[in-house]
């Protein structure tokens, strides 16, 4: 007789590959089990990767999960981490190839399922500027809410997500180039939005930490501009704290 | 192996009422319209994260109403161990929500490091009971709570087995000191794909092991009846109801519905059913 752990093993075995026969396994309905886990496993993708599915259809979205499976079966008993490493799958899997942009549209949509369960902190309006004398605002260090994320794609990925928020929108012209932006939650709703690029630069540059005048040079802007974003990032919410960098 | 017959879980009486499986499509209408159902039962998986709106409608449902805490992700009886990391967010999740109930499988998940995400059969050896029984008393201790250890559908059955599914059970309570979850479409199932006598199940698990009850729909497939709680309880299965709560007392009763999800009105009117019974069998009001 096997022992528990040695069924298990071939079991394991037997779910992954239907060819694989064993003596110590059932003879019949392995095919119930190793279906329910290629079904749950899809659904799980299919929640987290709509726009992906809905782009690609049904039949190859299918074969896409098989295939991510083999190189990179569930590590956890709990599935919504299951498309974790989706994305970066992709990029090996279509490199090279027309629809290497899919890498990125997964990129934003992994983004939106890691936002639906990001807390949403406090956040500070404008005015919270005036507490600091002007000649010590350019070393302000921003605390930005923990669900923002920064993705900038080689291809115009954000208009395919926002254009394919119907069913049968027509593709999009790849040739509109490489596309920034940010996705975040606010008031649990999940925003995927374009930014200019001098906009993502600066946002990016507070995001890791930079004070407000290291991130102004680093995305060349000026005073007008500064003026433009400071309150965008503040009347949508996205600033959670200031402080002041003692450097 | 102690035996843990000291454990006070429960944080409060969890009534001998039906209660319903709370999907997220049924959040908002759950907190607006607030059916009388007995309790509520989450899978403790889908609340694991730190924020989102599911984590905040699950705390204010959690203040109407009595919760069941339903884990299908540890797989407990897997020979590779306990996975520690998904314990540790099952106790996060059981500080946050304080369930009055808290359970999960008698099954295996997870080999060699890859997780299955399904409720994988044993065989009824004594190794598969030593096995179980020693991981749930593992999670028990960690947990600090009394789990409740559920029967699963089976499509397969190990020549090797030397236990009937029921004895696998009591032996698995006796040494861990858990209780059971029964739940009757999966003895149904199990009966139709294996051949096997369901009311013998009923009729020998120890009385007092029993604490919650589940019922739900099946599909057929063939010659195959799997269980996947996408349609009401049959008539068969609401029959071996009636016999399990007539053994087992007027036990809290859940109806799960997580596929082909129905509106919340007609899952209350399918908890209703089983409240009716519950009074039929035992004189309750329903």
């Amino acid at each position: 007789m096997a022992s528990l752990r040695e069924m298990q093993r071939s079991f394991a075995a037997a779910l992954r590959d239907p060819a694989v026969t064993c003596p110590v396994l059932p003879p019949a309905n392995l095919a119930v089990y190793r279906n329910n886990g290629t079904i749950t496993f899809r659904e799980a993708l299919e929640q987290t990767f709509p726009v992906l599915r809905r782009r690609v259809g049904d039949d190859y979205f299918r074969q896409l999960s098989v295939h991510y499976r083999q190189s990179f079966p569930s590590r956890s008993g709990d599935l919504h981490w299951a498309g974790r490493d989706f994305a970066g799958f992709l990029d090996d899997y279509l490199a090279g190839g027309e629809y290497h942009w899919l890498a990125d549209l997964a990129r934003i949509e992994w983004a939106r399922a890691e936002c639906s369960i990001s807390r949403e902190l406090p956040s500070l309006g404008v005015d919270s500027l005036t507490g600091y004398p002007s000649e010590a605002l350019e070393r302000l260090v921003f605390g930005l809410q923990p669900s923002l994320h920064l993705l900038a794609s080689a291809y115009p990925v954000y208009t395919v997500w926002l254009t394919n928020q119907v069913q049968n929108a027509p593709p999009v012209d790849q040739s509109l180039g490489s596309e920034k932006g940010m996705i975040r939650i606010r008031h649990d709703f999940i925003d995927v939005r374009k930014l200019d690029p001098a906009a993502f630069s600066f946002i990016s540059a507070l995001s890791s930490g930079c004070t407000l005048g290291d991130a102004m040079t680093a995305a060349s802007l000026d005073a007008r501009a500064l003026t433009t974003i400071l309150a965008f990032l503040f009347s949508e919410g996205i600033v959670s704290s200031l402080t002041l960098s003692s450097k | 192996m102690t035996r843990l017959d000291t454990r006070g879980v429960p944080r409060g009486p969890i009534p001998a009422r039906a209660g319903i499986g709370l999907r997220s499509v049924h959040h908002d209408a759950l907190l607006t319209d607030r059916p009388a159902v007995g309790f509520i039962e989450a899978h403790t998986e889908n609340y694991f994260h730190e924020g989102g709106a599911a984590v905040r409608a699950l705390l204010r449902a959690r203040a109407n109403y009595p919760l069941s805490l339903h884990g299908v992700g540890l797989g407990l009886g897997s020979a590779d161990g306990v996975d520690r990391e998904h314990l540790q967010r099952v106790k996060n999740a059981i500080a946050r929500f304080e369930p009055v109930l808290v359970s999960e499988h008698a099954c295996w998940g997870h080999a060699g490091g890859e997780h299955f995400n399904d409720l994988l059969p044993l065989p009824y050896t004594e190794e598969a009971v030593e096995v179980l029984a020693r991981q749930v008393v593992e999670a028990q201790d960690f947990l600090g709570v009394q789990l409740l250890i559920e029967n699963v559908s089976a499509y397969v059955a190990f020549e090797y087995s030397r236990l009937r599914e029921w004895e696998f059970l009591s032996a698995v309570a006796a040494r861990s000191g858990c209780a059971l979850l029964l739940d009757v479409n999966n003895i149904y199932v199990s009966a139709q794909n294996l051949g096997l006598d369901p009311l013998e199940f009923i009729d020998s698990l120890p009385v007092e092991s029993v604490r919650e009850i589940h019922v739900a729909g099946h599909a057929r497939n063939g010659a195959v009846l799997i269980d996947d709680h996408g349609s009401q309880v049959c008539e068969p299965v609401w029959d071996l109801y009636r016999r399990a709560i007539a053994r087992f007392g007027a036990v809290p009763t859940l109806v799960e519905w997580d596929n082909n999800i129905p509106s919340l009105d007609t899952l209350v009117a399918e908890a209703r059913r089983a409240e009716l019974i519950l009074g039929e069998v035992h004189g309750l009001a329903a």
